[in-house]
């Protein structure tokens, strides 16, 4: 029996999230800003009808935003990642493997019905029940391989003819090559800007030309690399499902602030903040960071000199203990401030991560396995409380009690489906 | 020769699960908050918890949430013909037409608390 995989995407999820379950948003436009309120992230259909461009600094479109009437929402994670969490449970449902590719994007396999082997109805069935039960709008994009189910996808969710249906299986399709022939080379998954160039500069403008290029050439140019966007263009599966996401290499915790920040003090309270972030995330992942690297930076817009730097440090033993990472954290912070240099945004990389089960003697160990042990006990406690009662529940002096430099969210939503007092109203 | 003992409470570590009672599929289950008392009649207060299924398909006589332009509404579903009519428990309040509003979810429970 054949199989074939299936590539399914919210629209405009961020945008689609907010409408879920706040009735006065339905059929208007509105827009999502980025962390710290900065640019535009999502769209809703109406948004993007009024030619509201992705990507642009909010700031820029005041008035035009506020000229159509458009609804402003800063992110909501919590609302996304409940949203996200119950499409992919959703979808586990009606797949043989699903592997989760994003907070809103996640590959199917599934098998070929016999006879046609058309499995558009399926989908179709698919998006209806999400768009009913969950109320999100998805496309679905069908072929033999990831990179066919990508262009697939992008044709159910942008060509007018099959905008409406939202669902493109390859198998329905008599001949594949006018598809692939209108599909930009630059818009091939996973093909990158210096290969697509590349390949514009040869004159292969589009993916049927990749597909049907001499093998030999694109080997010497793009290796293996290469030749297996081809046969994966060509429908031959060379990237397979990943249902297990692969170990973690690095942690990284990093935010916008607000207000620029100028103290030394202000610095140190934001990046202890998301050193115990990322420790907690690295406690999660069951693994420990050998060393850690601080980034700085200042705004490349306020007129004064850019700023930016970072200091790493390697830890004398892999840990992942908040208080030994802190206190390897708080230096480099000490040390990357510079006064008259205000800074926009600062970050935390937890690096040459190991999982817990590698180490455990060594000669250096500055604790007893007794001392080990109630650390490790501690760090769980933490964690269950500020997992059970709300991040920052119990914090590390060092965060700081009232910070200046908090992330600017001026325009959330409520926490619809995880705060019981944000719980939306019925009427009756 | 002893008499069997009675077999003792049920075994421990079953206590019962009102997260599975009330909210079998929580995936596609919502909660609301009732605001206003126009369905006194069928029992549910406000302020009470009520608990919304997006995936049942709704029938005639059941409670209903409807989504309408300005926000969610719940009442009573009548199917009268070939209309849907949304109905109050409630004298003081008038029968609306479902109209160009979608049947949202069925409501399952209300959960209605005496102490803060």
């Amino acid at each position: 029996m054949s199989t074939a995989l299936a590539l399914i995407d919210g629209n405009n999820f961020y945008a689609s999230c907010e409408a879920v379950l706040d009735p006065a948003v339905v059929g208007r436009p509105l827009v999502v800003l980025s962390n710290n309120d900065g640019c535009i992230v999502s769209r809703s259909a109406e948004a993007r009808a009024l030619g509201i461009p992705m990507g642009a600094p909010v700031f820029q479109l005041r008035s035009e935003l506020e000229r159509h009437g458009v609804i402003v929402r800063s992110s909501n994670y919590g609302l996304y990642a409940d949203m996200s969490q119950r499409l992919m449970a959703t979808l586990e449902t009606w797949v043989e493997e699903l592997e989760i590719y994003s907070i809103d994007e996640a590959f199917g396999l599934l098998h070929r019905p016999a006879g046609s082997g058309d499995l558009t109805a399926w989908g179709e069935a698919l998006r209806h029940q999400i768009r009913h039960q969950l109320g999100l709008p998805v496309a679905v994009g069908i072929a033999p391989t990831k990179v066919l189910a990508k262009v697939a996808n992008r044709i159910a969710k942008r060509d007018p003819r099959w905008r409406e249906r939202g669902v493109f299986d390859f198998a329905a399709m008599a001949d594949p090559d006018p598809w692939l022939a209108a599909t930009a080379i630059e818009d091939v998954w996973g093909i990158g800007r210096q290969l697509s160039r590349w390949c514009r500069l040869r004159g292969i403008a589009d993916a049927r030309a990749l597909r049907d290029m001499p093998v030999g050439e694109l080997r010497r140019r793009a290796g293996v690399v290469g030749l297996r966007l081809q046969q994966e263009l060509q429908g031959r599966r060379c990237l397979p499902l990943a249902a297990v996401p692969p170990a973690k290499r690095e942690t990284c915790v990093s935010r916008s602030f607000s207000t620029p920040i100028s103290t030394a003090a202000a610095l140190k309270e934001a990046v202890a903040t998301y050193l115990c972030r990322a420790a907690e995330k690295l406690r999660r992942q069951g693994q420990r960071a050998g060393s850690l690297t601080v980034f700085v930076r200042s705004s490349p817009f306020d007129g004064t000199a850019f700023y930016a730097n970072a200091a790493t440090t390697t830890l004398p033993l892999p840990s992942n203990d908040t208080a030994v990472l802190l206190a390897a954290t708080l230096p480099l912070a000490e040390r990357l401030f510079r006064p008259h240099k205000p800074l926009r945004k600062a970050g935390v990389i937890l690096q040459d991560l190991s999982p817990i089960t590698l180490l455990q003697h060594h000669l250096l160990v500055p604790q007893t396995p007794e001392q080990q042990r109630r650390r490790a006990a501690l760090m769980e406690a933490v964690d269950g409380l500020n997992r059970r009662y709300g991040s920052g529940t119990v914090q590390w002096a060092a965060c700081g009690l009232a910070p200046v430099w908090r992330m600017r969210r001026g325009h959330l939503s409520r926490a619809a489906t995880t705060r019981l007092s944000d719980v939306p109203v019925a009427w009756a | 020769m002893p008499e069997a003992l009675p077999s003792p409470a049920p075994r421990p570590g079953s206590a019962i699960d009102l997260q599975r009672l009330l909210i079998p599929d929580p995936d596609r289950t919502v909660l609301l908050r009732v605001g206003g008392d126009s369905m006194v009649g069928a029992g549910i207060h406000h302020g009470d918890l009520v608990v919304v299924e997006r995936h049942k398909v709704a029938r005639d006589g059941q409670l209903v949430v409807a989504r309408l332009a300005d926000g969610f509404t719940l009442k009573r579903l009548v199917l009268c013909g070939e209309r849907l009519l949304l109905v109050a428990a409630h004298p003081a309040y008038p029968t609306l037409a479902l109209g160009e509003g979608e049947l949202w979810g069925v409501v399952t429970h209300a959960i209605s608390s005496f102490s803060p």
